[in-house]
């Protein structure tokens, strides 16, 4: 029609794809050295967690102070993945840490199950009676996992790095998984106690996740193993009370803190 | 846990009764979480939906710019007029979930919003049509009814689309006129195989979405590259004027491939 035949394409929008394309291959690498890290210090975590299952109680305090360090240790990495996430759109690459994530929340809220990061008196929870010895069983909420992390949660109207409310109940659902182990080795290593313990508070979260209208995706079916945790968990606490090993509760179900 | 408290289905409205019976510990920030939960169930749904819409409504976009018979026209009015009304329908599905797509959730619903892509393919379709040339990210972002930002990847996908369109329309039309439209010194078998060469020079993403897209890519090419072979070797046997049935692609009316 007019004078200079137009070509078919304009040469920019190739390179530009191009740049973005390598540019979106930079930003992955970088966040899967990062998250490889991550995984590792979360490793070591969960390691040290995992000796729970052989320590008696009284020695809670000294084991839970080594996790306490590796938790920390996975703060320092979080904080540099926040700083690489932060510059990008958050749910374009968040597949790649969410895992991680998800691993990393789940040790430190066992932590502070087992009276790791004690709650900083004033605030939070008016349940706790402050008594000195460390106190079990302790929930952390996603909140304060952010603030051990130094990192926010559940960003809705900004654009960063975040925990989310998925890994945190992901992670929940790990920690039900654990609890029910450790409510029988507690019992071989002679405490009858800390079941009781443990079924209240999964019976706790499983009322909890109850409440959730959940559709079908991973928490749905992740979810879904919370009541066979309450049923191993009861179990324990059956054998226990049949054989009078321990006391028996004076009223429904509230009895974890008891004598 | 009996019971359960009610609450209405699809509103966020729910009835925050005075709380009933017994409340686990965790109560309070469970139910925290549903409703966070059901905001961003809500809202994907929405999402999904229009998604839908709007992908059925390009893709007739497109059957209507097959009908088109010469490239580089304005398009007769009836077609004109047919896409117009589709684009105020997608315009329409798209304002309505345009909050749901700012900030944060703009690559949250990602994969909910593949209608993008072929939004895409139907504007770059049209576009080829009606300058041969290829339409950038800038004109397709303008040309997208709403005010939803396009991602280099809604743009490069919807580009992997138009290689079917283009071996479609080079199909039909070789087969009505006897050669590979065309104009400015080219034609549709030197365009598709440019288009195919910038994207065999992109650096390649290792995702099977990808390579599925480039093995398309090159089918059609070749495809539209057996038209050029066939109009050389046989063309002239063809009865001239003879027209096929456009209905559908699967007729194969050219010369045997």
């Amino acid at each position: 029609m007019s004078a200079p035949p137009p070509s078919l394409l304009d040469p920019s929008i190739f390179s530009s794809l191009e740049a973005k394309l390598e540019q979106e291959t930079q930003v992955r690498d970088t966040l899967s050295q990062i998250v490889q890290r991550l995984d590792r210090a979360a490793a070591t975590a969960q390691g040290l967690l995992s000796r729970v299952h052989s320590t008696p109680r009284a020695r809670y305090p000294a084991l839970v102070a080594q996790v306490e360090a590796a938790v920390k240790e996975e703060a320092v990495i979080i904080n540099e993945l926040e700083k690489v996430a932060s510059q990008h759109p958050y749910y374009k690459y968040n597949n790649k840490w969410s895992r991680s994530i998800q691993h990393a929340i789940g040790t430190t809220i066992y932590c502070a199950w087992l009276g790791g990061f004690p709650s900083t008196s004033s605030s939070s929870e008016p349940e706790s009676a402050s008594k000195p010895a460390p106190e079990i069983g302790r929930l952390l909420t996603l909140e304060e996992v952010g603030a051990i992390f130094s990192v926010p949660t559940n960003l809705k109207d900004r654009d960063a790095f975040h925990l989310t409310i998925e890994e945190y109940l992901l992670s929940l659902i790990d920690l039900t998984q654990d609890l029910s182990r450790l409510a029988t080795n507690a019992v071989t290593l002679g405490d009858f106690q800390l079941p009781l313990t443990i079924s209240a508070f999964v019976k706790d979260l499983f009322a909890g996740f109850q409440l959730l209208n959940l559709k079908n995706d991973i928490i749905r079916k992740r979810a879904d193993s919370v009541k066979y945790e309450v049923k191993r968990v009861e179990d324990v606490v059956y054998d226990l009370s049949l054989r009078g090993l321990i006391q028996r509760p004076t009223a429904g179900d509230t009895e974890m803190e008891s004598a | 846990m009996t019971g359960g408290t009610k609450r209405d289905y699809d509103g966020n409205a729910r009835a925050k009764s005075a709380q009933d019976l017994p409340r686990g510990r965790f109560h309070a920030m469970f139910e925290d979480f549903r409703d966070e939960l059901d905001e961003h169930y809500d809202r994907r749904e929405r999402i999904i939906k229009a998604s839908r819409d709007v992908t059925a409504q390009s893709k007739k976009i497109i059957f209507t710019l097959q009908r088109v018979k010469q490239p580089n026209k304005d398009f007769p009015k009836g077609i004109q007029q047919d896409i117009d009304t589709r684009l105020g329908e997608i315009s329409k599905l798209l304002s309505g979930i345009t909050a749901d797509l700012q900030s944060i959730n703009r690559y949250r619903y990602g994969f909910s919003m593949r209608c993008l892509e072929e939004l895409v393919e139907a504007l770059s379709f049209s576009h080829y049509l009606r300058h041969q040339t290829l339409i950038t990210l800038e004109e397709t972002q303008a040309a997208v009814p709403a005010d939803i930002v396009l991602t280099s990847h809604d743009y490069m996908y919807g580009l992997f689309d138009l290689f079917g369109e283009m071996m479609r329309f080079a199909t039909v039309t070789t087969a009505q006129t006897g050669e590979l439209v065309g104009d400015y010194e080219r034609n549709i078998l030197g365009d598709i195989q440019e288009l195919g060469c910038a994207f065999e020079m992109l650096p390649q993403v290792p995702t099977k979405d990808f390579r599925s897209k480039m093995e398309v890519m090159r089918q059609s090419i070749n495809k539209v590259e057996k038209l050029g072979y066939g109009l050389v070797v046989r063309g002239s046997e063809r009865p001239k004027g003879w027209v096929p049935d456009m209905k559908d692609d699967d007729h194969r009316p050219v010369s045997p491939v």
